[in-house]
């Protein structure tokens, strides 16, 4: 290939045509979104005569879109907040106690990695109602914190033990202990780490859709953005330019956040899955 | 006296540390676990307040007298296998492909690397679109009859549908691994190859796939336990039908539990999913580990 400039142009256009072919689908659904039911209904591969974004302001209006956004947002960032802050800081013990209650505690963290959580979605609903975190957006993101632990636990424990103990114990002559010598002096260090835990389970939470359906889906003020988006279907089953209005509205967020953190995103998934 | 003071403090800050990690955890995980171990032992609709007692006549149904149990079982591990195979042959393929020096590299990675950061229960619902809707048109502007075949109303086409709507949506998280892969893969042994005289198949075959093992083992593990859990494509492409020809395990689960309303064999199903998905896993880590330390 590198002595070969024409059939490097070759499979550079092959390529692009391939990803452009793979995105389709994608373009299908957003032309989709701009065209009227009649236009829908006579050729849906056909780009829409005139761009009209009347369709996004009636589901706008409809699913109440600022209110699931908000949500959303509120969901993804109380999970994150707890998953982080708590996981990081038993991992960071966890890794630095070499006793056996230590070994123990950890093992339990991580074990639930291997339970579906098709297995128990029905206790874990029943839990909840129990503790009244159901039907409540705060309860689902408080929820996340669990089930985000196994993963954030192992990642943070594997990159503790590359921090020297040396650091904690100057930390510690200089009378600095407990959360305040994990927060000035080791969280710092597991920015990297963080920054992949972070993009790991934004992606996951942000676009989860059992759980929330299981816990939030009684109420239009507790729904979330892709489940808001699911019962909007499933009430328009053949008004195909809402329901793609709704789809593209709901994806829009992550694609944009995509295109301006690509680097990052990529590298925070390939780091989870080689860590994880 | 100093001593043990200290001692107290370390037990108490070990305390503060680990205790909301074993709370979290513990509500998620462990109390909804040991509830699917009582609730499947019974007969519960859900309504009534006492679950019957009925010891392992749930099992015994499960494994003797249900057929959708049966079909959806070797559904999931039909697509199991043949998306474990197609989507990291596929993802090889690509990663190989944009790990050379094309110039559109960047742009080539994040468009098919999209689909993966998008909801896969909107990816249902777009490619029921495109099967619905889309192939009429796409198949009268080509005449081809491809597009004149019922994807979702016959029943082995729509398994071919699922398989290819969730290949479509996570090849792009495959893709990135093995290029991860193969960007630490040197240089120079590629380069020494081709000095010995092996031709890119040799080469490949001889050198990259072989150092590409780590990888491949990474993207085998997260496929199987993708693969096993199928559900969300399912529930909105195709909704378990036609008739329940794409019903997977965790589809029939969730149909049982919370259409039928029948809590106790539903929890019953989930915990021999959950007893699968934990045979198979500590298999492949076993088989994993041992080929690791030859290595």
């Amino acid at each position: 290939m590198r002595s070969n400039p024409a059939g490097r142009i070759v499979l550079e256009v092959v390529m692009v045509l391939l990803a452009l072919l793979f995105l389709y689908p994608l373009f299908l659904a957003v032309f989709n979104s701009l065209k009227s039911f009649q236009e829908v209904m006579t050729d849906v591969i056909a780009l829409p005569k005139h761009f009209s974004f009347a369709n996004y302001s009636y589901v706008w209006k409809f699913i109440n879109y600022p209110r699931l956004f908000l949500n959303n947002f509120v969901v993804t960032a109380l999970g994150l907040l707890g998953i982080v802050l708590v996981s990081s800081v038993a991992a960071y013990k966890l890794s630095r106690t070499g006793t056996k209650l230590s070994a123990v505690i950890y093992f339990l963290c991580i074990m639930p990695m291997l339970i579906p959580f098709q297995s128990i979605m029905l206790t874990v609903l029943k839990t909840a109602q129990f503790l009244h975190l159901s039907n409540s957006t705060w309860g689902l993101g408080l929820l996340y914190w669990g089930f985000g632990a196994p993963l954030a636990v192992f990642i943070y424990h594997g990159f503790v033990k590359g921090i020297p103990r040396e650091l904690d114990e100057s930390a510690t002559i200089d009378g600095a202990s407990g959360f305040r010598l994990f927060f000035s002096v080791i969280f710092p260090l597991l920015k990297s780490v963080t920054a992949t835990v972070v993009i790991i389970d934004v992606m996951w939470i942000w676009n989860d859709f059992l759980l929330p359906l299981l816990m939030v889906n009684g109420l239009p003020t507790t729904k979330t953005l892709t489940l808001a988006a699911y019962t909007f279907v499933g009430q328009y089953t053949s008004d195909w330019q809402y329901a793609m209005t709704a789809m593209v509205m709901a994806v829009l967020p992550s694609i944009i956040v995509f295109i301006f953190l690509q680097k990052y995103i990529v590298k925070g998934v390939v780091a989870g899955a080689v860590k994880g | 006296m100093n001593k043990w003071g200290r001692r107290l403090t370390d037990k108490v800050e070990f305390g503060i540390f680990t205790l909301p990690v074993l709370i979290c955890v513990a509500v998620a995980f462990y109390i909804p676990f040991v509830l699917t171990v009582r609730y499947s032992l019974t007969k519960w609709n859900g309504i009534s307040k006492h679950p019957k007692f009925i010891g392992l006549d749930n099992f015994k149904q499960i494994f003797t007298g249900d057929s959708i149990f049966a079909s959806s079982s070797w559904f999931t591990v039909k697509y199991m296998i043949l998306y474990i195979v197609i989507i990291n042959v596929l993802a090889i393929a690509l990663a190989l492909v944009l790990d050379s020096r094309l110039k559109s590299k960047t742009f080539l990675r994040a468009a098919f690397f999209i689909p993966y950061i998008l909801s896969l229960v909107i990816v249902g619902f777009i490619w029921k679109f495109i099967f619905m809707q889309g192939f009429e048109s796409l198949g009268a502007s080509t005449g081809w009859p491809l597009f004149g075949w019922s994807w979702l109303g016959d029943s082995g086409l729509a398994f071919w549908s699922v398989l290819f709507v969730s290949i479509w949506q996570s090849i792009g998280f495959y893709m990135v691994i093995y290029i991860a892969g193969l960007q630490s893969v040197p240089d120079d042994l590629k380069e020494a190859a081709t000095v010995d005289g092996a031709g890119p198949v040799r080469r490949f075959f001889s050198v990259t796939l072989p150092l590409l093992a780590p990888s491949i083992t990474i993207a085998v593990f997260m496929a199987l336990t993708n693969a096993i859990k199928v559900f969300d494509i399912i529930l909105s492409l195709t909704g378990g039908g036609p008739g329940n020809s794409t019903y997977s395990v965790a589809f029939d689960i969730y149909q049982d539990t919370f259409t039928n309303n029948m809590y106790g064999y539903g929890t019953a199903k989930a915990l021999v999913l959950f007893v699968a998905v934990l045979i198979i896993t500590v298999v492949q880590l076993t088989i994993f580990k041992r080929r690791e330390v030859e290595g």
